[in-house]
């Protein structure tokens, strides 16, 4: 007898003892689940906590914008290749094909030992279960005079893509030729930690066509590029050179925004045209003010098989919020996959079946070095039960050769498919 | 993992055949054929990222479509990919991470229904 019949007969056997358990609390469809944030992670729970229930879960989405604005992506919108029509899919099918209750408003406070939420609207809401997916928050005090900056508007993030991303492309757009754009990167981790980089590229693709004499300045508070490195470094000096400067180790602290002046911890300061300076990350704001984040302050710590916060029960947090397991990247792909481990672990519990031992995720992430080539990198990551954890699998996963068109196609596929997995 | 499960389910038949009632009935309830099968459909969840949910792609969106071969297909497919007698962009890459018994699994959920 093979494995896989084995396996079979197996389940088989046991679907019909399991006839004589009358122990299963079977609450699924009386439970109350609410989800908090509609990105990669949060709609990506919402739809498979209806699906792997076989739509029997009650789920309440709760997101404050009327669509969704992919992050990846974006960065096309920066540097004017794409709109960000382009990037925008509504929320209206997880409700329509899959019954999941949306509330458009923001969730407040989350009182998690009367387990409540409060939205904006003044309404509360009660749950046994949370899902919380509420991305991440810009530490904008860690940088003097950034605040004000931003307030001025001689400083953007685009951070989060929105209105934002388009008011970066206009004042690229609006910036004379042989200005200087100044993108600062903080200290690891962070949202997306491929997206700078892209992003440089994205700059420099506009550049090159509109804007010869202009430059991008990589001011990078980490040791070196942080991820696929040699081919971008191979990017920037084949397509890019005389364009693209990049500066490791150069920690931004402080902002003037009447100057437009960057200032450092060691090295001299620099003056720029276009200033889009990020901050230090944290855990989104609702995790932090809720007491999750018990990682330095920042960062809310899992369990990972279930993604359980380990500060309170029955909230459940994905995505960039979360305290990373070694290698494991914040990125959108990365949270659809938590959510789907999270959602089934869930399902399982509320049935009283042993949460699956054994989880599974991946990540893929493609950043495109103009309007039409790309490159990749990618892992998987396997739970290993004697250390808690999800490890990256050795000789597994790895980087593209080079920047290719065929990526490009493939990049746009995989974020069709990705909006249609979360949101379709 | 699999392994792990069939160990599991290998204790646990052993003990639903030979033990008392009571520990029968409850050691069977925890590992369900409804879990087995929300755990199959969760690793068969890994690959709906680029392929779509259920392996159900988005047409003409740019990446291969996957829902029209069969299990045996697709699980000849993979190993290849597994193995590197074929080639791919990141498809061998991740291919690698996967263990045989996940690799079957997935393509017994994702492969075509005759």
């Amino acid at each position: 007898m093979n494995r896989r019949h084995f396996i079979g007969q197996g389940a088989a056997a046991l679907g019909l003892l399991s006839g004589f358990s009358t122990q299963a609390r079977a609450n699924i469809p009386k439970a109350e689940i609410l989800v908090i944030g509609g990105g990669y992670g949060g709609a990506t729970a919402a739809k498979y906590l209806r699906l792997f229930s076989n739509n029997t879960a009650k789920v309440t989405l709760i997101e404050p914008n009327a669509a969704f604005i992919s992050c990846p992506l974006s960065n096309l919108v920066v540097g004017g290749s794409r709109t960000l029509a382009d990037i925008t899919i509504p929320y209206s099918n997880l409700s329509k094909l899959h019954g999941i209750n949306i509330i458009q408003d923001s969730a407040i406070k989350i009182d998690a030992h009367r387990k409540l939420v409060e939205l904006g609207n003044g309404k509360t809401l009660s749950y046994d279960k949370l899902v919380l997916s509420p991305g991440i928050s810009m530490l904008t005090n860690s940088i003097e005079g950034l605040a004000q900056a931003n307030r001025q508007g001689a400083t953007l993030q685009a951070w989060k893509a929105g209105p934002e991303t388009v008011a970066l492309y206009q004042q690229l757009k609006a910036m004379r030729d042989g200005g200087t754009f100044i993108l600062s990167i903080p200290e690891a981790p962070f949202r997306c930690p491929s997206a700078p980089y892209e992003r440089a590229c994205q700059v420099a693709n506009y550049f090159k066509q509109h804007k010869p004499k202009s430059t991008v300045l990589i001011l990078d508070a980490n040791q070196d590029v942080l991820t696929k490195a040699a081919l971008f470094k191979k990017v920037w000096a084949e397509q890019y050179a005389g364009i693209i400067k990049y500066l490791p180790q150069y920690n931004v602290i402080a902002v003037d925004a009447k100057t437009k002046t960057v200032k450092f911890e060691i090295q001299d300061q620099i003056q720029g045209d276009v200033l889009n300076i990020l901050p230090a990350m944290s855990a989104g704001e609702i995790a932090v003010k809720t007491g999750l984040a018990n990682s330095n302050g920042r960062w809310v710590n899992v369990n990972f098989l279930n993604f359980e916060s380990t500060a309170q029960k029955d909230i459940h947090v994905l995505g960039d919020s979360i305290q990373v397991a070694n290698a494991m990247p914040k990125s959108g792909h990365m949270a659809n996959q938590q959510a789907k481990v999270a959602a089934a672990a869930i399902v399982a519990e509320l049935n009283d079946w042993e949460i699956n031992p054994s989880p599974v995720l991946t990540n893929a992430c493609y950043s495109f070095v103009n309007a039409t080539d790309v490159i990749h990198v990618d892992s998987v990551h396997q739970y290993i039960t004697a250390e808690k954890t999800f490890k990256p699998v050795h000789g597994s996963g790895g980087v593209s050769p080079g920047p290719s068109a065929l990526e490009g196609i493939y990049a746009w596929g995989w974020a069709h498919n990705i909006w249609a997995d979360s949101l379709g | 993992m699999i392994f792990l499960q069939v160990r599991r389910i290998r204790q646990t038949i052993a003990t639903c055949l030979f033990s008392s009632l009571c520990a029968f009935a409850t050691l069977c309830h925890s590992q369900s054929s409804q879990a087995l099968t929300l755990y199959h459909r969760s690793l068969a969840a890994t690959c709906a990222n680029c392929h779509g949910t259920n392996g159900k792609g988005v047409v003409d969106g740019g990446m291969p479509l996957i829902n029209n071969i069969t299990s045996e297909q697709m699980l000849a497919q993979l190993k290849a990919y597994k193995s590197g007698a074929l080639e791919g962009t990141i498809m061998p890459q991740l291919m690698r991470g996967y263990s045989e018994e996940q690799i079957e699994i997935i393509a017994q959920q994702l492969g075509k229904k005759e």
